[in-house]
């Protein structure tokens, strides 16, 4: 079965370029599908691969599914959802951390959240921001957004926030204290269950060949 | 026709009455096709000589929680009898199988065999087809041990899969004593092994190395540990598995795969099954091997089953034990993939205007042919016979003149004498 097809989901937005990058690099992608190209399936450089551009929450979805055998998405997306798929290799780039954050003027109020019993959370990680407080013992008010989630403490929506911090740069400019960080996240190479095992010889291959990129550039 | 009012107003259609999450009707080709799916695995289950079992719907949750692994346990539906006392409905056939021998078959000759279609019910998310009610159709085999029963059951699986008519499709089978005895050297807690699990479950080679270098381990556990994740595929596996043997266990979740594979190889179905020591899923029920089958177009698993030796001594004197199970939802998705083709579920034959000695038994004889006949009564021309076979998907439809006949069919009609048109559609339908 050598002639078996692979299509791999990618995340747009914050992972896309750095993947595009990589994926070139292992000559999986063609350097003239750049990012100004707005097709939404891009051929492969190999005959036998495609790329699937979608939003990064929906990346894990495509997966899960089959209808894409590999993925490239964030670990943060990844977790927030319970998705049922391999996760075979991690890629060394989107590092970022998934963060509480209050506004300056509360930090020391918050130094102890366990002593909040119920404080309102925005954020567009819902259940991880609900398990991380649950687990310790406290119950919030989760306050899901799909985006600017720094504007919730600052127009009276909530007390802190749960979101993704990368250099730190957005909180500051708007008054915002990281407190704790959830989870380290990065980009993360995904693949599904039954594909691994049906298509075992071509998934190898994107696996040895992104690693062998990787392994490269470093 | 005015296009506005057939899209905003929408005709006289009834309000609509809500179904909860998760269950569905079944009717037409959905109803067929799982019925046609159960026929052929009943058939050839028993010819395998098993026997079947109906289990109750529900029965006490207490009974179903001691046989569930934890996340079973999470997703069964619970409710109160009228007494008080708690129910469930059944999350799988296998728990109340294994009641039934352990508590009432417990005397009788062994090795027992059953099988089972029906649905069971777990609180889940729908995925790939699979709701909240869901049909299973599986086996259990009930005293016997080691490679014979489970080389039985593997090939039982291939052939069940290749009755539901699919091609291509692959058994990845692992063995849970392999990684139990690699817990064992490691001598990890608790919450360690639930992290390794969770490496090992994902496939997740940074996670398992990280873990390894947290832990400190080396030698030749962290070799075993950090080569689990490449023992799988179709050639060689056992060989590169024996170079990291740590103890007893682990070589005889080995030998056992050996043997399973003389039995594969006397049924001729080794090219279905691939290997993977690195699975670990269902490792609070499962004692030996586990496997789950794989169709390509299906991006998730359609049959699960394996060795639990330890779940029927749970109701009563233990007996070892293997299954599976074919979620059928998931069986007709991948018979679509595959382009099987589709049940016919419509009548053959409408029949209009023939009420009448001559032409109800034209019908009759029709019927006990084997042909689906249905009448249509309130037909005035033949015209609106054609109309409604079109419209409910028939093939033939019967208009009665006399004694004569038209036999309509595909648009066009032909007269023949009134009782011939059963032996027009016999030959045709042979021939087709």
């Amino acid at each position: 079965m050598a002639e078996e097809r692979i299509r791999i989901a990618l995340a747009k937005g914050r992972l896309e370029q750095d993947a595009r990058g990589v994926l070139t690099a292992a000559g999986l992608l063609a350097r003239e599908n750049g990012a100004a190209n707005r097709a939404l399936i891009v051929p492969g450089a190999e005959p036998w691969l495609e790329f699937l551009l979608a939003k990064p929450a929906d990346v894990p979805v495509y997966v899960e599914h089959g209808v894409a055998d590999l993925g490239i998405v964030g670990l943060d997306v990844l977790r927030e959802g319970n998705y049922d798929v391999y996760e075979p290799m991690l890629l060394p780039f989107g590092h970022c951390r998934l963060s509480v954050a209050v506004p300056r003027d509360r930090v020391d109020a918050y130094h102890s959240l366990r002593l909040h019993p119920n404080p309102r959370v925005a954020t567009k990680y819902p259940n991880l921001a609900l398990q991380f407080f649950h687990a310790r013992g406290v119950s919030p008010e989760i306050i899901p957004l799909s985006g600017s989630v720094e504007l919730g403490p600052l127009v009276g929506l909530a007390d802190v926030i749960v979101d993704l911090v990368q250099t730190g740069r957005t909180l500051r400019e708007n008054g915002l204290v990281e407190v704790r960080v959830i989870m380290e996240s990065q980009a993360v190479l995904i693949a599904n269950r039954a594909s691994y095992r049906l298509k075992e010889e071509r998934v190898g291959e994107v696996i040895r060949r992104l690693r062998a990129a990787i392994e490269m550039s470093e | 026709m005015d296009w506005r009012k057939s899209v905003i107003t929408n005709g006289n259609r009834p309000p609509g009455r809500p179904l909860p999450r998760g269950v569905v009707d079944r009717f037409w080709q959905e109803a067929a096709a799982l019925r046609e799916v159960q026929g052929s695995l009943r058939d050839l289950f028993r010819r395998w000589g098993y026997s079947e079992y109906i289990p109750p719907t529900f029965e006490y949750a207490e009974t179903l929680s001691t046989g569930a692994g934890a996340p079973l346990e999470e997703q069964m539906y619970r409710f109160f009898d009228r007494d008080g006392k708690m129910l469930a409905l059944r999350p799988d056939m296998t728990i109340p199988t294994a009641r039934l021998v352990g508590s009432k078959l417990f005397d009788q000759p062994f090795p027992q065999r059953f099988f089972y279609t029906g649905p069971v019910f777990r609180y889940n998310e729908p995925l790939a087809g699979l709701q909240r009610e869901f049909y299973q159709a599986g086996v259990e085999l009930i005293g016997v041990e080691g490679a014979e029963g489970d080389g039985e059951v593997l090939a039982l699986a291939v052939a069940a899969l290749r009755a539901l008519g699919l091609e291509n499709f692959r058994i990845v089978l692992g063995q849970m004593r392999f990684f139990r005895g690699l817990l064992q050297a490691l001598q990890l807690d608790r919450r360690d092994e639930e992290a390794l699990r969770l490496a090992l479950d994902r496939k997740s080679d940074p996670a398992l190395q990280a873990l390894v270098d947290a832990w400190g381990i080396s030698g030749r556990a962290r070799e075993a540990l950090m080569r689990l994740p490449r023992l799988h595929g179709a050639n060689g596996v056992l060989r590169a598995a024996e170079e990291v043997v740590l103890n007893a266990q682990m070589q005889e979740a080995l030998d056992n795969l050996r043997a399973i594979e003389r039995v594969l190889d006397a049924y001729g179905v080794t090219r279905y099954v691939t290997l993977d020591l690195a699975e670990v899923r269902g490792m609070d029920y499962y004692t030996g091997i586990t496997f789950e089958g794989f169709v390509p177009g299906l991006g998730v698993a359609l049959l699960s089953g394996g060795r639990y030796d330890d779940l029927v001594g749970k109701f009563g004197p233990a007996h070892p034990a293997v299954g599976f199970a074919i979620t059928l939802e998931r069986a007709l998705r991948a018979r679509e993939a595959q382009n099987v083709p589709a049940v016919r579920w419509a009548p053959d034959v409408i029949v209009g205007g023939c009420v009448t000695a001559a032409g109800v038994s034209a019908v009759q004889a029709a019927r006990d042919a084997g042909v689906r006949v249905a009448w249509y009564y309130r037909a005035e021309a033949q015209e609106e016979v054609w109309a409604h076979a079109t419209a409910v998907g028939a093939t033939w439809a019967v208009w009665c003149e006399g004694d004569y006949a038209w036999l309509w069919r595909e648009g066009e009609a032909q007269q023949v004498p009134l009782e011939a048109w059963v032996q027009v559609v016999l030959d045709r339908e042979a021939g087709a």
